[in-house]
Order: C-alpha cells, then structure tokens, then sequence
C-alpha cells in the first residue's frame, strides 16, 4: 500500500502540470465567455419584439390588428401616411426586423369574406442563433392577427358561440401511467423531464473517458519510451499496484476536469438556451413526476454513479492495454482513439432505438458494448427496473475483472516491453 | 564462497528469433564485469533477464544464490538496473524523482533520507536539483540516474551503456564513481560497445557476439592471448 502511494502521488505530480491544466482552464474560460455573451443576446432576442406596422386602412378592423399584436407582447410602432419605402428606412433606422403594411380598404375586402396578403418586409442582419429569433417575428405576428381576425369573423357571423371551441371543439386530457402509477400529465413534459435529466451523463462519460483514456495509454507509452517503466519494473513495486497507480492517478485527474468541464458546459448551454431547469419546472409538473414517481432515489443515484464508475474503469483498463502496446506516445494516441466510438455507439442507438422491440443481434450488440449500461440504467432506474441495471453491473463488474488480468498479465511479463500492435502489415501482430 | 552472479546456458528467444543462444558466466562479489560486443549481440537482453523484466525461455540465473524466476521479488530488493539511454520523470524535479525512488527501496523515513543523501552527494547537481528533470542536459539525468541506482548500495547494480552519449568528462566522473563503490563491495555487471572504457573500468569482461559469448578473461588475459594492444583488437580477432 505504502508503494502504492508513493507511486499514485507520482503519477498525479507528472500528470497535474499547468501545462496539462492550462489548455482545460481556457476553454472553460471561452465557454464562461460565450455563454455569458449569448445569454445577454438571447435574452434580448427573447424581449418583446418590435415590429413596425404602416396602417393605411386606418379602420376599426386594421386597430384590431395592431390591438391584438400588442396584447400578445409584440412592441408596435405604428405609422400612417408614409410611404412603404419611408417604413423599411424607419424600421432600419430603429434596429426593428420586420415592417407590416396593412393596405387601404383591408377592413373591406375581410368583411367581403376575401383573404387579404399583407405585405411583410424582413430585414435579415445576421444569420446566427439570435439573429434568427427576429426572424420569427413575421410569422408569429401573422398567426396572431390571424387569430385575432378569425375570432372576430366567428363571433360576428355565428352569434352565442363561442369562437375558441368552434375551432377546437376537441382537446386532449393527457393522463401518462408508468406501472401501476398514474398521473395527469402530457407525455411530451414527461419524456422532455426525463431526457433534461440525462443528458448530462453521455456529456461527462464522454469527457472523462476520453482524457482518462489519453491520459493513461499517453502515460505508459512515455514510460515504455523513456525507458522509466523499464526501471521501475526492476523495483520491488508489484505490478499489480504499478497498473492500479495508472488507473487510479488518470481517473482522479479525468474526474477533476470533468467537473471543470461540466460547470463550464452548463454555464454555456444556461446562457444559449436561456433555459433555467428551476424556472423550467412549475408546480404542477413537479407533483406529477412525484406521482409517477420518477424521482431518483438515493440507491438509485449509487446504482447510477457504479455503473458509470465502471464504465470509466473499463476505458482506463482498455487504454491501459492499447498503451503498452504502443511504441511510443503518438502511436498511443492513435490506439486510443476509437475508444470514443465505442461510447458514441451505445448513446445514439439508446437514444434512438427502443432496445426491447429491437432485433436480438442489435440488442446484444448493445448490451456487449460495457459504455451502454449507464445510458440504459438512467431509464430503467426511473421505472424502478433495478434488476436489470444490477444486471448490467454484474456485467461490466466482471467485464473489467478481465481486462485488469489482463493488463496485470501484460505488465507481469515480457509483453510488456515486447507487445506491439501493427497495423501496417497481416492485422494484429 | 557465495558468487554474486551466475548465469547458466541461458537462451531467450523473440518468436522465432534467439537473441542469447546458451550463455554461461559467473560475476564474484565486489567485482566489475562487462558484457562487451556490437549492437545487437544479446547484451541488453541478458541484463534484462538478470533485472527480472524479462524472463529467460530456458537456462538458470542466479543473483547471490536467489534464482530469477522462482525469487524475483527478493531480487529486486537487492538489485537496481540502469537501462540503457533511459530517461526520467520530465515534470519532476531531481530531487522529486531521487524521493520518489528512494521511497519504493525505504523502509523507513531514516533510510528514505539517507538514499536521497546519498544520491544528492554522488551526481553533484546541487542546486539543480531543484529543477525540472526537462531542463537538464543529457550528462546531467545521466548522473541522476546513475546516483539513483546505486544510492540504495544494492548487492548488485546492472549497468547498460552507462556512459553512452556523454562528453568525455561526465563519461569520467561516472566511471570513477562506479569505480569507487564497487570498492566499497557492490558487484557490478556493466555492458557497452566502447572497448576502450570498458578496459579502464573492467576487473572481467565477457566478449559477446549474436548471442554467444566468445571469449571471457582480465583485460590483461584477453590482450595477451590475441597479441592485441586493446580490446577493439582482440574483438575484431574474436570476431573473425
């Protein structure tokens, strides 16, 4: 144990470097930068929207179109009796992306039951995220004057009805069951919870297990190149705690910048999407998640957090592996490299594919991949399906058994100043 | 009396490839003993087997009466292995890395020091020690390294190209060194390809060649026998 330590306390110093931290700070430093950047943008994109609108109807019906663009939180500037050419330079000029015209005798050709275009000018600046809220504003603004207008047409035509339930007479009362529980709620709010509530994990699997993977098979290769694990290999240190050193020094150092990561990431996509998950979640969709009870509890959370401590385990036994096969460090690199699909592969099938109606192939092609077990436990630990995430466990449990022998083979014996991988000639050598 | 090293028809193959076909020597304790021929004859092998990395495919070693193989683990705590070029630990300091070395050997705090001490008193780096090992020359880590190696005073210290690549003057200061404490009683079995130093430093040396050792005496013995002036000669006669 106490060579264990000497020896993880080395890795962490050779591997905690600022030349190492530096890079991870600064992208967290971009991110913090763009997110708090595209939040003040989106927000603004999210205000009330101006809209410029020339009247030249000046009729009751043409104040019931810019009534109704103002009561749905549109900030009219209205004009009359300038021409449409002095309307688009205004607009311009007052930084607003799209100009109406409702045209002379519009109030009389609706009465006359004739749809009438209203000319909409758009002035495009930009193409971006948020330049592209303003572009919306034009058919927002038609759906709200339709609206308006149908109502008033309705309720003119056909009195005592009202005009909402003319136009849909039918509207849904959801109800979700999930097992023996029921609640009043829409499937959409509760597959939209479930999924804001995961995403996270392919995010810091993908993280972790790619640094940690670089990390460890960079690390071995530089040893086997340097000829420093030649040394250490004729010390007293066993090989088992040489190999759990690696590991445990990557994991540690993986975990730190994930969470750096992870709080830049989230800072990031706040200010992108200008989605806040308190604010996002009302009252009513808290008691029917409670009632459905998709609530994780704590076992649940351990069951979660084991499975994905496996996962990142199992990619540093595999990098570990592919580390001491390489000759030296760029060619460790490349080894490594696939490792990232391996976790890709789980993540969109799960994503997309409803494993229990998928061919059998697929299906234990998926569950073979040990990355897939953290994107099927997340579901299935929703539902209380605790069996099958243990299951999974077990899986990965003894799936990583294996490869630490392996490695701890490896480094046991001449392989591993003598295993290479050649790709260039007949495959595997 | 107790032999420091005994290495019996020792073969190792890659594959199919026999890089040590069937060598036998012995090393006395407190004794210099070179391996010496060209790239490629079997050196750096046979002193991997004896370092325990590598294991022989047939054939017996024995270090001070404890065979590779069957006692690996008490070997190595009375061994240590200089391989050669061999680099070190770039974002540890010289003295991060003599710690960190003298822990794996320490058994207590007070023996830890004393390695370090005495690691710090043979490379002679003094305050350079407190820099990255990245900002040293090649004279430099190879010092440190060589100080690591026999700071713990191992019974036998396995020594592979110790000076290749130095300038004339560390390759000196280094040869002194090993000089001095294979007085003091370390046994120490050294290869290179320069004939010359070898000569200067060598009480015995091995003549190795694709794997077969050739010929074995005193320097004095080997020169005599081929009416050599050095070494180089005597190995262009044996290899003939």
């Amino acid at each position: 144990m106490r060579r264990f330590i000497t020896l993880l306390k080395k890795e962490l110093r050779e591997q905690l470097t600022w030349q190492m931290i530096l890079p991870f700070l600064l992208v967290v430093l971009v991110f913090l930068f763009i997110g708090n950047l595209t939040g003040k943008e989106t927000k603004k994109a999210l205000a009330p929207q101006k809209i410029a609108v020339l009247d030249e109807d000046r009729t009751p019906v043409s104040q019931t179109v810019i009534d109704s663009l103002t009561q749905s939180n549109f900030n009219v500037r209205t004009y009359t009796g300038i021409t449409e050419s002095s309307l688009v330079a205004s607009a311009k000029n007052e930084g607003i992306a799209t100009a109406l015209v409702i045209p002379a005798g519009f109030e009389a050709e609706i009465a006359g039951n004739r749809s009438q275009p209203l000319t909409v000018y758009n002035i495009i600046r930009n193409f971006s995220f948020t330049g592209s809220v303003g572009n919306r504003v034009a058919s927002q603004a038609l759906d709200t004057i339709n609206e308006a207008l149908s109502n008033q047409l309705i309720a003119q035509k056909i009195s005592g009805i009202d005009p909402l339930q003319l136009k849909k007479p039918v509207f849904p009362k959801n109800f979700v069951i999930i097992g023996a529980r029921t609640a009043a709620v829409s499937p959409d709010q509760v597959t939209g919870f479930i999924m804001s509530q995961t995403t996270f994990l392919p995010i810091v699997m993908f993280l972790v297990i790619v640094i940690a993977a670089q990390m460890i098979a960079v690390s071995v290769a530089a040893e086997k190149e340097n000829k420093t694990l030649e040394t250490l290999l004729s010390t007293p240190i066993s090989r088992t705690a040489l190999v759990f050193a690696k590991m445990t020094a990557a994991g540690i150092v993986s975990l730190m910048i994930a969470v750096i990561y992870m709080f830049g990431f989230r800072y990031y996509m706040n200010g992108v999407t200008g989605f806040n998950a308190g604010e996002a979640f009302n009252p009513e969709m808290a008691a029917a998640i409670q009632q459905l009870g998709l609530m994780l509890d704590l076992p649940a959370y351990i069951l979660l957090g084991i499975s994905l401590f496996l996962s990142i385990l199992i990619a540093l036994a595999i990098s570990l592996i592919l580390g001491a096969s390489a000759e030296d460090v760029k060619k460790a690199q490349g080894l490594v490299a696939p490792i990232t699909f391996l976790i890709m592969i789980p993540y969109f099938l799960t994503m997309f594919i409803d494993l229990e109606g998928a061919s059998p192939l697929l299906k234990y092609f998926v569950y073979f991949i040990p990355f897939s077990h953290p994107f099927l436990a997340a579901p299935n630990l929703f539902i209380h399906n605790y069996l099958s995430v243990i299951y999974g466990i077990l899986y990965q449990t003894v799936f990583f058994m294996i490869l630490v022998a392996a490695a701890t083979r490896i480094f046991a014996t001449d392989r591993i100043l003598t295993l290479k991988l050649n790709f260039k000639k007949s495959g595997f050598k | 009396m107790e032999q420091a090293l005994v290495v019996e028809e020792l073969r190792k193959n890659y594959g199919r490839y026999e890089a040590v076909k069937g060598i036998s020597f012995s090393v006395q304790p407190g004794e210099i003993f070179a391996l010496i021929g060209p790239n490629g004859a079997g050196k750096t092998t046979t002193l991997r087997i004896i370092a325990t990395i590598l294991a022989p495919s047939s054939g017996q070693v024995r270090v001070y009466n404890m065979s590779i193989g069957r006692d690996n683990e008490k070997i190595r705590q009375n061994i240590s292995y200089l391989p050669e070029e061999a680099g070190a630990y770039k974002n540890l300091t010289g003295i991060g890395y003599l710690r960190f070395m003298a822990d794996i050997f320490a058994s207590d705090q007070r023996s830890r020091q004393e390695y370090v001490d005495t690691a710090v008193a043979i490379c002679g780096l003094k305050n350079r020690l407190n820099d990255k090992i990245g900002s040293y020359s090649k004279g430099m880590t190879r010092k440190l390294l060589l100080a690591r190696s026999i700071m713990t005073k191992p019974k036998l210290a396995i020594l592979d190209e110790p000076t290749s690549g130095l300038d004339v003057l560390n390759a000196l200061e280094i040869r002194q060194t090993i000089k001095e404490y294979a007085k003091a009683g370390m046994t120490v079995l050294v290869s290179s390809h320069n004939m010359l130093e070898i000569e200067y430093l060598c009480e015995r040396v091995a003549i190795i060649d694709r794997g077969v050792i050739h010929q074995i005496g005193t320097p004095t013995e080997l020169k005599t026998k081929y009416q050599a002036g050095n070494l180089e000669e005597v190995f262009a006669e044996v290899a003939k």
